[in-house]
């Protein structure tokens, strides 16, 4: 039985180096080994994309192509295939950081010896397929421990949802009168079936978050309306517990960066532990204000008056299952999971979050989170263009339901697909797709910032209507898309003007124009 | 004026008495179904202003029901509220897809219930204040 020759590339723009290697495999008889070589990086990516080579023999210095680059480009082109990186002696650092990106190995010019560069090969493409085995199993686990979740998530909230309707029956005396004692044990009940059930979706929240397919919309958002939100939700169990609980929200707050919900689901979790860990007769508060450090940022801080955190723990609490080691100050234990939520959300909406507690006197948690900043969002589209003067246009796409009334449901829905879609259609470097405005009337808008003419922004428009005419999401849940472009007047930079003056003003212009469009929808659907 | 009549398709039947309770209270007529074929029966004898519909069902599933219906004029304009314990990301969208009213995932709160059954079937009182609500929002 004769194997298959190995298809070898070799990238290497040195024409001794490469004939030394070629003369290395000829000696190994031309069954075993056959090799390609080409010069260049992107010669290396058409045979790559064919997809017959085996292994990728890839010096780090080509005249298209540098370094790590050359290791992320080959790797994102095949990804499949198994990648030794050639380099001099002075490199081997830069070889070993180039394993971190996706090599197998390196060989060291100079130092490769005939017998041993065979089997490096050899070995190259073993250690290759055992890391491929691996990711997959990985991958494999993850998809069972989700479908688990699913599946048990869904079997424990059928019975639940038997104890939470008759428990309400009972309590709302749609099965007769009840004596105090009666209805106060029922209402211990109640309580248990919506900490399990809080509990349920802790679990298939954590497991969302792991499996990357958590949803977060920034968009321009008012802590203050959030706090008021979470204050009043949590105001009866703080009342029953006779915690008092009160908000001081400084005055004119500007807008952050953030999701709204996410927002309000942090706040819950936050004054829910509060309450959980404050005593009769204690007090928790909210606070917002600018950050002080910090005036790019707003800090949120929820305090307390309960039994505080001991000073070791204070990172660790953050941690996922992470539970008090003192059940006396908890009453019950709960997953685990509450603080590790807040941490990924907080993180993931650009902010920070942290804890100070002195022990039997109270915590107090901290949430920065970025405040809402339209120059600060234009600032790198304007550098990088060293855009002084000329065209900038505003590209508005607007998401409508024939029904003419957008549901706040479908608007969560469909905003991720549509952005993802959008993102596609701009230019990277210079379009910046704005985050959502805040509302928007009867239907959704988005708006791109382009550093282009007339003419680019009509070409973007036509390029999202035609992604749109084929995004399914769209289509099968009846939607209508629209998309036009304004340019916005000629801004030109005075020669004394500071770039952020500079900045500040062509933002205020874009903010006008949106403010309109927004308002525009505002008369349309009174 | 007679009552509304509600048909509730559930293959638990501690869920589909719990609903009767509760709707029974807030003077809805009910009648039940415990699997998918049967749904289609019970909603031809029963004429219903709404169904309420669970996902997880014997003999097809709840999206086999909503296919079903919509392939007979006079159950095809029946408004449909999905109730299930499946989960939301998965489920929601293609149940409204489906045609259904509204996604609620088990265990629903009785309140919010209640709402979503007076809007869809369009009882005026609760549709103005949402459409109040709606706006109010957005100033």
């Amino acid at each position: 039985m004769t194997e298959k020759a190995l298809q070898i590339l070799l990238v290497e723009d040195n024409a001794g180096d490469a004939r030394l290697l070629r003369e290395m495999f000829r000696m190994e008889g031309p069954d075993t080994f056959e090799l390609t070589h080409v010069l260049r990086m992107s010669e290396a990516v058409i045979h790559l994309a064919k997809g017959s080579v085996d292994i990728l023999l890839l010096d780090m210095g080509l005249p298209d192509a540098h370094g790590l680059d050359t290791v992320r480009l080959a790797h994102s082109v095949a990804p499949s295939v198994p990648l030794i990186v050639i380099t001099g002696l002075a490199d081997e650092a830069l070889a070993a950081e180039a394993m971190k990106e996706g090599a197998q190995d390196y060989l060291i010019k100079g130092q490769i010896e005939n017998r041993a560069l065979p089997r490096a090969l050899r070995h190259a493409i073993e250690r290759h397929r055992m890391q491929t085995e691996t990711d997959l199993n990985r991958i494999n686990q993850l998809q069972f421990k989700d479908e688990f979740l699913s599946h048990v998530s869904h079997e424990l909230r059928s019975p639940l949802t038997a104890i939470y309707q008759f428990v309400t029956i009972l309590l709302d005396k749609l099965a007769g009168e009840l004596n105090e004692e009666q209805h106060n044990y029922l209402g211990i009940v109640l309580r248990n079936v919506k900490q399990l059930q809080s509990m349920i979706n802790d679990l298939v929240e954590v497991t969302r978050m792991q499996a990357g397919k958590l949803k977060i919309e920034l968009q321009r958002t008012s802590l203050s309306d959030a706090i008021v939100y979470a204050v009043n939700t949590l105001q009866g169990a703080a009342a029953a517990k006779g915690i008092t609980l009160t908000s001081e929200i400084a005055l004119e707050l500007p807008l952050v960066c953030a999701d709204p919900t996410r927002i309000r689901q942090i706040l819950i979790i936050l004054l829910d532990n509060a309450i959980k860990f404050t005593p009769a007769t204690g007090a928790a508060v909210v606070r917002c204000q600018v950050f002080g450090q910090d005036p790019s940022l707003l800090v949120l801080e929820v305090s307390d008056s309960g039994c505080g955190i001991a000073p070791d723990m204070t990172e660790r609490i953050f941690e996922r299952l992470f539970q008090t080691p003192d059940p006396a100050t908890a009453g019950r234990k709960g997953l685990g999971l509450g603080l590790f939520i807040c941490k990924e959300l907080v993180t993931r909406q650009g902010g920070q979050i942290w804890v100070t507690s002195i022990p039997d006197k109270g915590s107090v948690f901290f949430i920065t989170l970025p405040v809402f900043s339209l120059p600060n969002l234009i600032a790198p589209a304007l550098k990088r263009e060293r855009h002084t003067e000329g065209p900038i246009t505003l590209v508005v796409t607007e998401i409508g339901s024939q029904t003419g009334w957008l549901s706040a449901e479908v608007r969560t829905e469909q905003s991720q697909g549509v952005r993802e879609v959008l993102q596609q259609c701009v230019h990277s470097d210079l379009d910046i797709l704005l985050p959502k405005m805040g509302l928007s009337g009867a239907t959704e808008l988005f708006f791109i910032l382009a550093i282009t003419d007339e003419i680019g922004g009509a070409a973007i428009a036509r390029r999202i209507q035609e992604r749109m005419a084929s995004y399914e999401h769209i289509q099968q849940a009846g939607l209508t898309t629209s998309t036009s472009y304004r340019s916005v007047e000629a801004i030109r930079r005075n020669a004394a003007e500071s770039m952020k003056d500079f900045v500040e003003k062509v933002a205020s212009q874009i903010q006008e124009i949106m403010d309109q469009e927004i308002s525009l929808r505002m008369v349309n659907c009174e | 004026m007679s009552n509304k009549k509600i048909l509730i398709v559930d293959d638990d039947p501690d869920v589909r008495q719990g609903m009767h309770v509760r709707l029974k209270a807030n003077h809805y007529d009910t009648f039940f179904a415990g699997d998918a074929l049967s749904s289609i029966a019970e909603a031809r004898k029963h004429d219903p202003d709404l169904i309420i519909l669970d996902l997880g069902l014997p003999a097809g599933d709840g999206f086999v029901v909503m296919d079903r219906l919509k392939t007979v004029p006079s159950l095809a304009v029946i408004p449909v509220i999905v109730v299930s314990a499946r989960d939301v990301l998965a489920n929601k969208e293609r149940a409204l897809k489906a045609g259904a009213k509204a996604f609620l995932q088990k265990p629903v709160d009785n309140a919010e219930l209640l709402k979503v059954i007076r809007q869809a079937l369009g009882e005026p009182a609760l549709t103005v204040r949402a459409v109040v609500h709606d706006l109010g929002s957005i100033t």
